[in-house]
């Protein structure tokens, strides 16, 4: 963990050599990447290319058969308040469907010490604070995105990784989250999202990492990417990601 | 530890069915105790506070259920990656999970014994029974909470809400019911067994001699608390070991 000029905590995260094989299946093959402080880095890849994987595996969720991921410097695991350092959506139905939203950002807060003020200041956020006290299974899709999203913030951490938090969003949702990742980038942090939405990506990424078949097969700035032969114009990113991935 | 500690009893509090349940859990002590002494169901030997102890076994099931509940339930709610996300520290979660369902357990058994034993000398006639040694309701406390513990950690292992329970009641009622297949086993097993525990703490109904643990009451405790030690001690490796 370094700070950087605005007083802020930041983090990067580097993935050296990440393998994971379950059942004989070699699910990621020596993935090698990172995501830096104030940018948003993109993590795209086919279902089933292992980014959910990867990113549980940052979070010390999945053990790896071999490499190491650290953020901050040493293994997620080891901080001493890991949500101050890095905060995750991974799955929008991640929180027990009885419990209210109120209640869940709660317990997510007590397991680190914070304050019952910052489980205020998120649902405040992301505008769930009228349905503060609606149980979570009574929620849509969309809200327990938003819920989701205030869970990974809530202990204001220097890195983000969100798994496809597009998912049950409508219009507007959309582009609220397209400013919230732009804001938490700018503010310092380091942003690390998956998604499917080639559109969003283009709009808010600025680093991307393709993963198919378990292996990286690209990794550059979003600008680079998607530039085509000299003198000729940008590629749209789904075009030049279907070209690396392949098409169904 | 302490922040993940309160967090889990928070889990508890949040959620209406595991408060309920707890709630529940401890009310079958003294309803039972009722139903067995309004119905003229305690012998002459028997003193207020064994009487107290006899919705000990419902209590054990219930406990039993309840811990194995809490902690699978992180698994089939899917709740067990927020758990992970935030408490990465395999050991502390753990750790905190299994205190926590000692607590809620230990503070439940502890109200219910108290109101069972009030609820006992509220019904029976003055001077019928001897109010024996209070104190031995610890016994009740200490084997529910021994119980509760084993069933998180059975439910940790298993990550199946009814997988665990049922190994939990197993394991509750098969050494009293196979004690004749069990030969000169049956004293270091079945008098290890959390009701067989309570019965010889508290006194008051018959246990066969053989039956009996061989050093006494308080060691036949020892036992069982470290029987539940070694439970909590394998789910704990095996939940460190594995993938989430």
């Amino acid at each position: 963990m370094t700070t950087s000029a605005g007083g802020r905590s930041t983090a990067a995260i580097v993935v050296e050599d990440a393998t994971k094989v379950i059942d004989g299946v070699t699910v990621l093959d020596r993935v090698s990447f990172s995501a830096q402080p104030g940018r948003v880095t993109a993590f795209l890849g086919p279902n089933g290319a292992g980014k959910s994987t990867m990113l549980r595996a940052i979070l010390g969720i999945d053990r790896l058969t071999s490499g190491r991921t650290m953020i901050g410097g040493r293994p997620f695991r080891e901080h001493r308040r890991p949500i101050e350092v890095a905060g995750a959506l991974l799955t929008p139905d991640s929180a027990h469907p009885r419990r209210t939203a109120r209640g869940h950002l709660a317990v997510v807060a007590t397991s680190n010490g914070l304050p019952q003020a910052s489980v205020e200041r998120m649902l405040d956020l992301v505008g769930l604070g009228a349905i503060a006290d609606l149980p979570v299974g009574q929620m849509s899709l969309g809200m327990q995105q938003r819920l989701g999203l205030a869970t990974a913030l809530v202990g204001d951490p220097a890195v983000v990784i969100l798994d496809e938090p597009h998912n049950g969003l409508d219009a507007a949702a959309i582009r609220w989250l397209r400013g919230v990742l732009r804001a938490l980038a700018d503010a310092g942090r380091t942003v690390l999202v998956s998604s499917h939405l080639m559109s969003e990506i283009e709009l808010v990424g600025d680093d991307i990492v393709v993963i198919g078949g378990g292996r990286i097969r690209a990794a550059s700035t979003l600008a680079d990417f998607v530039d085509g032969a000299p003198g000729t114009a940008p590629v749209p990113l789904e075009h030049r990601y279907l070209e690396l991935v392949g098409e169904l | 530890m302490r922040s993940a500690w309160r967090a889990e009893l928070l889990k508890i509090a949040t959620v209406r069915g595991l408060w309920l349940s707890a709630v529940l859990a401890a009310a079958a002590i003294p309803a039972v105790s009722l139903l067995v002494v309004s119905t003229g169901g305690l012998g002459p030997r028997d003193t207020a506070t064994s009487g107290a102890a006899t919705g000990s076994l419902i209590g054990l099931l219930a406990f039993g259920a309840w811990g194995a509940t809490f902690a699978a339930g992180e698994y089939a709610q899917h709740t067990i990656v927020v758990s992970l996300a935030t408490v990465p520290r395999r050991a502390v979660l753990y750790t905190a999970k299994l205190t926590a369902t000692a607590t809620t357990a230990g503070v439940g058994a502890v109200v219910a014994s108290t109101v069972a034993l009030l609820t006992v000398l509220a019904v029976t006639p003055r001077g019928e029974h001897e109010l024996g040694d209070p104190a031995a309701l610890a016994g009740v406390v200490l084997a529910v909470m021994a119980v509760a513990v084993c069933g998180a950690a059975v439910g940790m292992l298993t990550r199946s809400v009814s997988g665990s329970i049922g190994i939990v009641a197993l394991a509750l009622l098969a050494p009293k019911a196979a004690a004749d297949l069990l030969g000169g086993l049956q004293r270091w097993i079945v008098g290890a067994s959390p009701g067989t525990v309570i019965t010889q703490i508290v006194g008051g109904a018959q246990l066969p001699t053989e039956q009996a643990y061989p050093r006494g009451a308080w060691a036949a405790a020892a036992t069982m608390v470290l029987v539940a030690a070694a439970v909590g001690v394998a789910g704990s490796v095996s939940f460190i070991r594995r993938d989430g």
